[in-house]
């Protein structure tokens, strides 16, 4: 066989793999999606591809036994944009503090907070509940909160991307002209860092929008559920024979970010790679 | 904020430099209250016998770890947070290096890398609670998957998945390896292509075959990234909790097969009485599992370096973000 034969082969050998598994990520997603819109005799019928037209009874099904989507929607929504603001700002002004100044225990703090990437973290959960209920915080939504105030995987990142964009010459001119330092951090550095702080944004948003573990353990009250929360009960025996309203459920509360990713899905993709491998 | 006074400005180094202190002290003073007490108080506790029910406690020493040794579900959640973490982790760095490798090769030159690449991460960003019930809605009983191999004629009868153990954990391991093949694609594909491109020409010009690239060149500069990928999917796949909490009814069911520590944990703080003690010793055997497994990845695949608490540093400082 000739060197283009064998090429052209093996091209028609990885697409075909490239398809599947392509199918094999979409399908499920596309299934669940199109079952949203169907009626459960419908959906029991079998599969399909084509969406139904039976979402408006989906709807009222689902809202009308106790699963109060915009309030979870809300909930979320109010968690992930608080702890979305604190982690970009804390770690972007850690982050900042180990490029520019140099200060005594600089480097020892710096290597500790990488090695905290590396540490289990939920397994402290207990502990953080204990010491939370002593200050009557459960179903509060702090103790879900300000723990972004320390945020190692952010900092980390933070840090790469700080490298790579903020240069010190500014830095002293700022200083020379009599800008204070939180007067160069604030009007300087994250104007500069704001395609960084937006990548970062988007997983520190991610993270809390998608995190069921410790709002369970933490929040007990229905009304203060969070949308994961209330995606798990969908499970339940409420909706045991409702497939078209527990399909409904489970599409309402991804398409969000779905949406989002469809816009930017770049800056998404490339966020990873880049803390990836420094250049 | 600071008074703006001449003086502060025009001094130098050593004035500046308190910002240093100023500005990272919010994450020590977080870090302190909302990660480390924490961990601290964990494993206080699980010396002592307190519970949700009642106010008093004592402390009793080693005696929740001396049950816990004794206590077949320990085990037997150990064994499965191990093996099921293996099961997806292997298929996971392997077709995620195959599909890098198609995607970087100059011969094969495969059109629209960003979508693929795109498509094989959505599954990641997606909430793990509407994964889980959306599988368990595909693979119960009447669902989807049933309909369509009973009438394609696959199957003869309609598979009751989540009563058989080795189906659960099989469905457990494909949604897992589903969700993070994707990430670890993008983490190859930055690390091979960041490698310079001479290696590839000189080896070319000495008439290396692909495989000796992949083997010579490839795998050992990669090393760091592949290091990063495998300690950070080892320190998740030991917390893994809500795809097996989820899947079934949240007892690892059936027969426990999907019990992870981690779901241990919280059976045991969730239980009648709240053993906060008990759980809290889970909590604290997971800790030290994942903290030495994880050095001795590093240490195993950093062999040269002589200290490998040093030798982690350097690997997370090329790593990359997992929010």
């Amino acid at each position: 066989m000739s060197y283009n034969t064998r090429t052209i082969l093996m091209r028609i050998f990885v697409y075909t793999v490239l398809v599947i598994i392509f199918v094999v990520c979409v399908l499920p997603l596309w299934i669940m999606l199109v079952n949203a819109t169907r009626s459960t005799s419908e959906i029991q019928q079998g599969i399909s591809l084509i969406p139904g037209s039976n979402l408006l009874v989906n709807w009222n099904t689902l809202t009308g036994r106790g699963f109060n989507i915009v309030h979870g929607l809300f909930n979320s929504t109010v968690i992930s944009v608080s702890v979305t603001v604190l982690t970009v700002y804390f770690s972007m002004m850690f982050a900042y503090a180990i490029h520019v100044y140099d200060f005594s225990y600089k480097k020892f703090i710096y290597a500790f907070v990488v090695l905290l990437v590396m540490v289990p973290t939920q397994v402290s959960v207990i502990g953080f509940y204990r010491y939370m209920a002593a200050f009557h915080l459960t179903n509060s939504y702090l103790p879900l909160i300000l723990p972004a105030i320390a945020a190692p995987s952010a900092i980390f990142f933070a840090k790469q991307y700080l490298e790579s964009v903020v240069v010190k010459e500014l830095i002293d001119a700022a200083r020379i002209d009599g800008c204070g330092e939180l007067g160069i951090f604030h009007r300087i550095m994250l104007p500069i860092a704001k395609p960084g702080a937006f990548t970062l944004g988007i997983f520190a948003f991610v993270g809390s929008w998608n995190n069921f573990f410790t709002p369970f353990i933490m929040i007990s009250k229905m009304n203060k559920y969070t949308l994961p929360m209330l995606v798990q009960t969908l499970r339940g025996d409420t909706y045991r024979t409702e497939y078209g309203s527990i399909y409904l459920g489970l599409a309402v509360s991804i398409i969000p970010i779905i949406i989002v990713y469809a816009i930017f899905s770049k800056y998404i993709v490339n966020g990873i790679a880049m803390g990836a491998v420094k250049e | 904020m600071t008074p703006k006074t001449s003086g502060r400005k025009s001094t130098g180094r050593i004035n500046k430099n308190f910002y240093g202190y100023l500005f990272t002290a919010p994450f020590i003073i977080g870090f302190l209250l909302f990660s480390l007490y924490p961990l601290i108080y964990t494993f206080y506790l699980s010396i002592t016998n307190m519970t949700l029910m009642s106010r008093s406690y004592e402390v009793i020493g080693l005696e929740n770890f001396t049950k816990l040794f004794s206590d077949k579900y320990f085990y037997q959640a150990l064994g499965n947070t191990w093996k099921l973490w293996l099961l997806n982790f292997i298929p996971q760095i392997g077709i995620a290096m195959l599909l890098a490798v198609w995607f970087t090769n100059n011969r094969l030159k495969i059109k629209f890398t960003g979508v693929w690449r795109a498509v094989f991460y959505l599954p990641n960003l997606l909430m793990p609670a509407t994964i889980a019930v959306m599988f368990f809605s595909f693979f119960s009983l009447y669902g989807p998957v049933n309909q369509f191999t009973v009438r394609a004629g696959i199957i003869n009868d309609a598979i009751d998945f989540f009563r058989s153990n080795g189906w659960a954990q099989t469905i457990l391991v494909f949604v897992q390896w589903w969700m993070w093949f994707g990430s670890t694609l993008i983490i190859l594909m930055a690390g091979m292509t960041s490698i310079s491109p001479t290696y590839y020409e000189a080896a070319m010009v000495d008439g290396a075959s692909a495989w000796n690239m992949f083997t010579r060149i490839t795998l050992p500069l990669l090393k760091p990234v592949l290091v990063y990928t495998m300690v950070t999917s080892l320190v998740g796949g030991m917390q893994m909790f809500d795809i097996p909490y989820m899947l079934t009814d949240g007892r690892g069911s059936p027969n426990g097969s999907i019990m992870t520590m981690n779901v241990l944990m919280y059976m045991k703080f969730a239980s009648n009485k709240g053993h906060i003690g008990a759980a809290s010793s889970v909590g604290v055997m997971i800790f030290i599992i994942t903290c030495i497994a994880a050095l001795l990845v590093i240490k195993a695949l950093s062999e040269r370096e002589h200290k490998p608490g040093k030798r982690a540093v350097k690997v997370f400082a090329k790593g990359d973000l997992k929010a």
